[in-house]
């Protein structure tokens, strides 16, 4: 029954005669201490067998409706709802987006076994069942008693799959499963969700659109305010909608070629030649005040970061100069955060370490540590967990704090760091506590304040991570701006996009080894291209993108 | 690289988790009401000895266990030694008052921290969370709520820690100074405790999220299967008759090898 509800009229779709699977009418839900319900009136179906796709901007509330239709709420979050009439489904299976919090047991069989006791099943028969259902997932281990943290990320959303598959589900409900993935996991767990569909109803909740939009009968659109836009087979809601997608950060297939044809795309994704020549930033007046050929920022050599005394990450030989984008790319746990942590000198190094001309002094005592913080200074470094490195209690403070540490009289640094949160698109909200901001905007506040500094170097733990589509590009504008002022910026990063578009290099780690490093096409094309942007540039308007009008091209300010 | 990992299996991580905690409890329960010091004492060295024996841990880590029991030993009984009251009087100076009495139930508040210890570390080495949980469930009607979210939140400490290390580094990358004063050390812990209590609140919402997802009943007790089933066996019966003849060891050789011979320690 793939013949899905061909209608772009949702209040249409209940009198397709079709068995549905689930369907709610008229349903109204507000979350305690929000002002406005966060629907009003909605009403949803889905067919049996049919495979749904939501999507909208982040907040519309498509999670919480993947919750209504399953019954969790408000069965097991109590949040007050109203509806007309609801059909739950018999039984589904529920998959969520952080692969480490959707555990209870330590072991994978043990957690396999967790969901077959709650449903009684005779002892056993469990083992049978547990491989049965971790054989569907594409998960072929050869022991069960297997402890989980064991497992990558990917993995670990298989073995939540699978766990789902043991209950049998008439639907399936995935919410964002694959956002906190990289591309391999990604893959790994789009490919499992087919293998299992067959037959099942499933509704579909992702930002990263491009390994299902093909797969699934129905797309059904929601406007911000939880308001459903449109609903359709796929290519005509994509044909349709395509400024909503755009303007709401999904990654739809081919985002990343339409922002290189608005304005900010061009700016960002401009060739840079090696000579050092910004070609994008020709209009720009404050040209790179350096030249290329001077001395490296960082110059390493025979370098090697240690924990426990073991090398995780040992570079022979390598340099970075003023103004180089640096993609850092390769597998999990290969030892990419731990380069950036003993460059941060988190992590106890050996070997030369050389920081704009001087060496950074090893060793433990005490009045060597405390040069060595003097000197690391001279570095920005945005961890990937934002909230984490947070230290006061309003936005506001949050970027002086920064300036004040280095010195700063406090009321240069209260104007420098207004002009710095409204360049990013946080003014207006200095007095809101920074865990009250969205995700997009604590990644922005927590980019923020280690860009006011004006580092020499800035070092990003995978900043793109889980993020939509709009905050992404935000964040890659910003470090392209500070790029142009002459810091070097070193990204660890899975997104391969970023790496070949935006960085200048790309260095690839495997298993603690510097494989390889080489020049990114974007700087690769730099010089061929030379002449064929310049009038490209010379066409376009004007861009100075140190200016807070450049911050609308993707939404920042909304 | 779990550090409480055996390498031997003995028959205590065979017996039943329930029936060794019945007996480390009624362990407890001697131990509290002993008073004679030589029983104590011996106490003390039978347990520590069942302990090297009989967790299977190797000895040299187990070494590492006794560190804080040493710590504990001093401290505890240094202070009674030294604050305690007595008559007969053996050394005094200033406020420091060390008399026959004070000393020999010094001696035996150490002796029993150690006994304690020994105790409980011969069942938290000998058996896993999950296994002493499923006992519980099977054995004394545990409500699964309160078992399952006990082995959920053992799940979740390491995270914490995790979220504990970043946030140490986090706050020395942003130019945190270090830490001057009281006033200061309850604002620092203050920066630890908030977001770190923010990210564990929101992680244990989502952990029941998901198992209530998995159908997850917590009263369900009758119908409910079990993937380790909890059985009693021979190994119950082998190991109470082990601690118990090792109690009765300490016993008889308190009577017959009294070292101090003084008999009850409390104050009349």
């Amino acid at each position: 029954m793939s013949n899905a509800t061909v209608s772009l009229f949702p209040a249409q779709s209940a009198e397709v005669q079709q068995e549905q699977a689930v369907q709610v009418e008229g349903l109204r839900l507000k979350y305690p201490g929000e002002e406005r319900l966060m629907f009003k009136d909605l009403s949803f179906s889905a067919a049996r067998g049919e495979k749904v796709l939501l999507l909208g901007p982040s907040g519309c509330g498509k999670s919480t409706l993947l919750q209504v239709l399953s019954g969790m709420i408000p069965r097991a979050t109590e949040v007050p709802m109203k509806c007309e009439a609801q059909i739950v489904p018999r039984s589904w299976g529920y998959v969520f987006q952080d692969p480490d919090t959707q555990f209870c047991m330590p072991y994978v069989d043990e957690e396999l076994a967790f969901v077959l006791e709650n449903l009684s099943i005779p002892r056993d028969e469990m083992k049978e069942r547990m491989q049965a259902a971790l054989h569907e997932v594409g998960l072929n281990l050869e022991e069960l008693h297997l402890p989980i943290g064991h497992l990558s990320q990917g993995m670990k959303q298989r073995l939540a799959l699978a766990s789902a598959l043991l209950l049998e589900p008439e639907v399936l409900f995935l919410d964002e499963p694959s956002a906190l993935l990289d591309p391999e996991g990604r893959e790994q767990i789009w490919d499992a969700v087919k293998s299992v569909s067959e037959g099942r109803t499933l509704i579909i909740v992702e930002h990263r659109i491009e390994e299902m939009a093909k797969y699934v009968d129905r797309v059904v659109l929601f406007s911000p305010d939880g308001v459903i836009l449109g609903d359709g087979p796929p290519a005509a809601v994509f044909a349709k909608y395509e400024c909503e997608l755009k303007s709401y950060g999904i990654w739809y297939p081919g985002v990343w070629e339409d922002y290189a044809q608005t304005r900010a795309g061009r700016e960002l994704f401009a060739p840079v030649d090696a000579y050092g020549e910004d070609l994008g930033n020709l209009l720009h007046e404050a040209a790179l005040p350096y030249p290329l050929d001077g001395e490296p920022v960082i110059r390493l050599e025979d370098f090697k970061g240690l924990r426990w005394d073991k090398p995780v990450i040992s570079l022979p030989s390598a340099e970075v100069y003023r103004a180089e984008f640096i993609a850092v790319v390769g597998p999990n746990g290969a030892g990419k955060s731990s380069f950036l942590l003993s460059l941060m000198g988190l992590l106890r190094a050996q070997g030369t370490y050389v920081l704009c001309g001087e060496e950074v002094v090893q060793g433990k005592a005490r009045k060597v540590r405390k040069k060595r913080e003097q000197q690391l200074r001279q570095i920005g470094f945005v961890f990937q967990n934002p909230e984490l490195q947070f230290l006061t209690e309003r936005i506001g403070d949050e970027v002086v704090y920064s300036l004040l540490v280095d010195n700063m009289p406090a009321e240069e640094a209260k104007a420098q760091a207004d002009r710095c949160l409204e360049r990013f698109g946080l003014s207006g909200m200095e007095n809101r506590h920074p865990y009250q901001l969205s995700t997009g905007q604590k990644r922005r506040l927590s980019v923020a304040t280690a860009m006011a500094r004006q580092p020499e170097v800035l070092l990003l733990d995978e900043p793109t991570f889980g993020q939509d589509a709009r905050n992404t590009f935000a964040i890659l504008e910003m470090c392209e701006r500070l790029r142009r002022t002459g810091t070097a910026i070193l990204m660890v990063t899975h997104e391969m996009e970023i790496a070949q578009r935006v960085a200048t290099h790309i260095w690839e780690i495997r298993e603690g080894q510097l494989t390889s490093s080489m020049a990114s096409p974007r700087l690769c094309t730099g010089a061929e291209s030379r002449q064929e942007d310049d009038g490209l540039n010379r066409a376009g308007e004007s861009y100075d993108p140190s200016s807070a009008s450049a911050a609308h091209l993707t939404g920042v300010n909304s | 690289m779990n550090i409480w990992n055996p390498v031997r299996i003995t028959w205590l991580h065979r017996a039943n988790p329930v029936v060794k905690l019945g007996l480390i409890f009624a362990l407890f329960f001697m131990t509290v009401l002993t008073h004679d010091l030589d029983f104590m004492m011996y106490q003390a060295l039978v347990f520590m000895v069942c302990l090297v024996v009989l967790s299977g841990v190797k000895p040299w880590k187990m070494l590492l266990f006794f560190i804080p029991f040493l710590l504990a030993f001093i401290s505890s009984s240094s202070s009674m030694m030294l604050f305690g009251k007595g008559e007969t009087l053996w050394w005094e100076w200033g406020l420091f008052r060390v008399s026959e009495e004070s000393f020999y139930r010094g001696l035996h508040l150490g002796f029993k921290g150690i006994a304690f210890a020994s105790e409980g570390l011969l069942l938290v080495t000998t058996t896993s969370s999950v296994d002493l949980f499923y006992s519980l469930m099977q054995k004394l009607r545990l409500a699964p709520k309160y078992a399952y979210s006990f082995m959920a939140s053992i799940r979740l400490l390491p995270m914490v820690w995790e979220e504990f290390v970043i946030r140490r580094q986090a706050l020395k990358v942003r130019g945190v100074r270090p830490i001057r004063g009281v006033r200061n050390m309850v604002n620092r812990a203050g920066m630890y405790v908030v977001p770190l209590l923010a990210q564990s609140i929101r992680r244990a919402h989502r952990v029941a999220a998901a198992m209530e997802a998995k159908q997850f009943n917590g009263d369900q007790v009758k119908a409910r299967t079990y993937y380790y089933p909890s059985r009693y066996s021979r190994y119950d019966l082998l190991v109470i008759g082990l601690l118990a003849a090792a109690a009765c060891c300490a016993y008889v050789a308190a009577g017959y090898f009294p070292w101090f011979g003084i008999g009850d320690v409390r104050f009349d």
